[in-house]
């Protein structure tokens, strides 16, 4: 089977998924998120005024028929109103993609850079001090909590230090960008070393390095040249779903730094029970994690021809 | 007719306690014109900039710097004048003739008349708006008719001349001035209106002392002075309203001295008294507020058992609940109408801890030490500091031998049992929405608010209703005072509510900072401090 059959025979088993995403989704919010109408009046709510407004979104249809329209509308491409904010939905999900994904690549970015360094660093030092040292940190950017991670940044690198500003968006300027990015790459930092040093380590048993070396290639080139090359698609696979995660807004880094991305904008909805916002913005969710996995298959895909024939034998 | 103009209640609010102070700034100092305020509204967006649909504080301390009424609220929570240069009140309590300042502008260059407000209130009023606080003015006469689509116009407002609006009520209702100070009564332009559609909340035109020049949605809204502003321009050029989520963030920033101002977050009222640097930036201040553990007077036990109820109230240690669970930060209470609140005069004895006292209750009630009393059901709306009251009521009533089983729920679901009276006992906290005992005794005890109207206890009781159906028409002070603390006597004996605390608001303010303390009022609570005028605020460096 082509790349081409395949991406599309994909890309049409998304489609049950994604319905069946927006039935569970409507469904939980409907039952958990209660009267948003009631909720926004306050605890001074005259009846009628509630009944009027709640006729006027047609929150007082059937669940059944709610989820009809929603889905009509879906298809025409609108995602509806903010309960709370009375704008478009998709409006305020456009508003936040260049801040959500300024901060994933900043955070990919990073946890890329470090993570290979540690992970070569630690896979050529294999059995060391400083293997175990590497990834001990590894472990603890692994373990450590985002929220407590993003305070402890904020009071070394920002108030006692002065380095960074402590929170907000800035004007764009590169300075916000740092520590929410390392907070949010830090887990990634330590998933990509574990991943390179892992890959690497078995890449170099393997009988063309020693060849390689029998050559008299340089260390460093027989390293980066034949040896990340060879270990890379599994930490490329990695990453690429790791983007995924990034970019679906990692609320908590979000909401600690007080960044104005898409997984603040989905904690504030959840918060507010403004359910149209909640549904667009995890419908954009699962949309961006399935298309990471989908483009991670195609890449697979296109790298080892292997998979493919796997494929087919099935 | 006769002038209204500071009809108040100030020696009660004076009486509003200040805790603990900040200095205040240094006499003599003029002010000094520029800078950029900045602080964080929380942690959200204002949902509306629109005033017809403001129902929260956050959108409230925005709107209020973009748009103006015919009065507003001076920091004693007197009604004073804002568009509206005087206004007389007709003999029969039911006529406001409203005379305005000419020359007050629209940020689009147009001059506001009579007109405008009549168009400002039938649209909030028009069903179409679907506006939440239509009840700021549907005391107007013809309101209900209007709203419920019988008539195309409102009776109870019109326009004399350009500059002169009169509005009828339907009946007497004295506290009718202070709602005229809230966002759904401050005066837009139709044209933009118009223009902007459902836009207009995020594109505000008002005759405000500062116009709005961005919004970055969950970033930043900047508002920059207006030049041409009726009262004068703002000392400063700009305002940034921060939105921050966490609050040990707004702490840092507070301390890193990016935000003028601060609230103060859950836990760390004590560390942050502690901390030498911080302590002297530290303002608090009584709100009009009370918090309770409602009982369900409809349903067993507690209906037609006054006893029981007192009971309760006497097995709970309010001191120690204020002290340990509320961190110092708030006040016992012993009655309805809280510190600053017209009406409130410390009098009330209220319910002291007395366990010997409320065992005898119980058995008096037919359940001595709790005997024959079914495990009892307390809700309360999911947050830790609602978790800890809920386990502080329940330990204190199981030292009496009452078992209660708690149960957390979301504010709508939450709400949604409490309305249909579906609790035997539930925590609630109420804020003014206006300086007047109106606003706790009438809209919280009177048998025709029950469920969610505010009678949320679902308390009945005729005599308290004629009481305050009483107190609500007459005219006088003293006699409106007298009346309702007559009725909070009542109800404080029926015991409806287990009466917990007095709410109070505290506030981090960077030392640059003039005119802010000055201007806070009962009602301001923090971090958006709604109600201060940001035009009368300037920075010293």
């Amino acid at each position: 089977m082509g790349l081409l059959p395949f991406a599309v025979r994909r890309a049409l088993q998304l489609i049950p998924v994604l319905l069946g995403l927006t039935l569970i989704v409507f469904a939980l919010q409907a039952v958990a998120l209660g009267d948003p109408v009631r909720a926004a009046m306050g605890q001074r709510g005259d009846p009628e005024a509630i009944a009027r407004i709640r006729a006027d979104y047609g929150l007082d249809a059937p669940l059944w028929v709610q989820y009809g329209r929603y889905l009509g509308r879906l298809l025409r491409g609108d995602l509806g109103r903010s309960f709370r904010q009375q704008v478009p939905v998709a409006d305020l999900i456009v508003e936040r993609l260049p801040a959500t994904v300024r901060l994933a690549v900043a955070a990919m970015g990073l946890a890329a850079l470090l993570g290979v360094a540690a992970g070569v660093a630690s896979a050529v030092t294999h059995g060391r001090m400083l293997d175990a040292a590497i990834m001990t940190v590894a472990l603890l950017g692994i373990s450590t909590p985002v929220f407590w991670l993003g305070m402890i940044l904020i009071l070394l690198f920002a108030v006692t230090l002065g380095w960074f500003p402590i929170s907000g968006y800035g004007d764009g300027d590169w300075r916000h960008l740092v520590l929410p990015a390392l907070a949010l790459g830090a887990l990634h930092v330590g998933y990509i070393a574990r991943m390179t040093r892992g890959s690497l380590l078995e890449v170099l048993r393997e009988d063309y390095l020693r060849t390689a070396r029998a050559k008299g290639l340089r260390e460093g080139v027989v390293l980066l040249k034949h040896g990340l090359r060879n270990a890379s698609l599994p930490i490329l696979t990695l990453m690429g779903i790791g983007i995924g995660d990034l970019l679906v807004g990692a609320p908590l880094t979000e909401t600690v730094f007080a960044w104005p991305g898409l997984g603040r904008l989905l904690v504030t909805a959840v918060a507010n029970r403004d359910l149209p916002v909640v549904l667009g913005a995890t419908l954009l969710f699962a949309l961006i994690y399935v298309a990471a996995n989908f483009l991670v298959d195609c890449c697979y895909v296109l790298a080892d021809p292997r998979i493919r024939l796997a494929g087919e034998r099935r | 007719m006769r002038r209204a103009i500071g009809a108040g209640w100030t020696p009660a609010v004076l009486a509003v306690g200040l805790v603990l102070g900040v200095a205040l700034p240094a006499g003599g100092e003029s002010p000094r014109r520029g800078g950029a305020y900045q602080f964080s509204l929380g942690p959200s967006d204002p949902p509306s900039l629109d005033p017809a649909h403001v129902t929260d504080t956050t959108s409230h301390a925005v709107v209020s710097e973009l748009f103006d009424g015919l009065v507003e609220f001076d920091p004693q929570m007197r009604v004073r004048p804002a568009i509206a240069e005087r206004w007389e009140i007709a003999a029969d309590g039911r006529t406001y003739r409203f005379f305005l300042r000419k020359g007050v502008r629209f940020q689009n260059g147009r001059e506001v008349s009579a007109e405008d407000f009549r168009y400002s209130f039938l649209r909030v009023l028009d069903p179409k708006t679907k506006s939440e606080r239509t009840w700021i003015l549907d005391r107007l006469e013809g309101a209900t008719d209007f709203l419920g689509g019988k008539t195309a116009d409102v009776q109870g407002i019109r326009v004399r001349d350009r500059y002169t609006l009169e509005l009828r009520l339907g009946e007497r209702f004295p506290p009718f001035l202070a709602l005229l100070a809230y966002p759904a009564a401050m005066v837009v332009p139709r044209e933009a209106v118009e223009q902007a559609g459902a836009d207009f909340s995020t594109r505000p035109v008002g005759t405000g002392p500062f116009r709005l020049t961005e919004w970055r949605r969950d970033d930043r809204l900047v508002l920059t002075a207006n030049p041409d502003y009726f009262r004068g321009r703002p000392h400063l050029d700009r305002i940034v309203f921060r939105i921050i989520p966490e609050d040990l963030t707004r702490l840092q920033e507070f301390k890193a001295g990016t935000l003028h101002h601060s609230d103060v977050p859950a836990g760390l009222y004590q560390s942050i008294v502690a901390d030498p640097a911080l302590r002297g930036r530290l303002h608090s201040q009584s709100i009009l507020g009370i918090q309770a553990v409602r009982l369900n007077v409809e349903v067993p036990p507690f209906a037609g058992n006054r006893k029981l109820r007192q009971a309760f109230n006497h097995a709970v240690d309010k001191e120690a609940f204020a002290r340990v669970i509320m961190e110092g930060r708030v006040k016992p209470a012993a009655g309805i109408l809280p510190p600053g609140m017209p009406g409130y005069s410390g009098g009330l004895a209220g319910y002291p801890f007395d366990r010997a006292r409320a065992g005898q209750l119980l058995a008096e009630a037919g359940f001595p030490e709790g005997k024959g009393l079914p495990p009892l059901a307390l809700h309360y709306n999911t947050s830790l500091t609602n978790r800890r009251l809920a386990e502080f009521v329940q330990a204190q009533l199981a030292e009496v031998g009452v078992k209660v089983e708690l149960a957390a729920l979301d504010w709508p679901a939450y709400l949604k049992l409490v309305d249909a009276g579906q609790t035997q006992m539930h925590r609630m906290g109420w804020i003014a929405d206006y300086p007047d005992p109106e606003n706790f005794l009438t809209v919280l005890f009177h048998s025709r608010n029950i469920g969610a109207r505010g009678n949320t206890s679902r308390y009945r009781n005729p005599e308290v209703d004629a009481l305050l159906d009483r107190a609500d028409r007459t005219m006088g002070e003293a006699e409106r005072v007298r009346l309702y603390q007559q009725a909070e006597r009542r109800i404080v004996e029926d015991a409806p509510w287990i009466f917990l605390n007095y709410y109070s608001t505290d506030l981090l303010v960077h030392p640059a900072v003039r005119n802010l303390l000055e201007q806070l009022s009962p009602m301001d609570s923090s971090p958006t401090v709604s109600l201060v005028q940001m035009r009368l605020v300037w920075l010293a460096e």
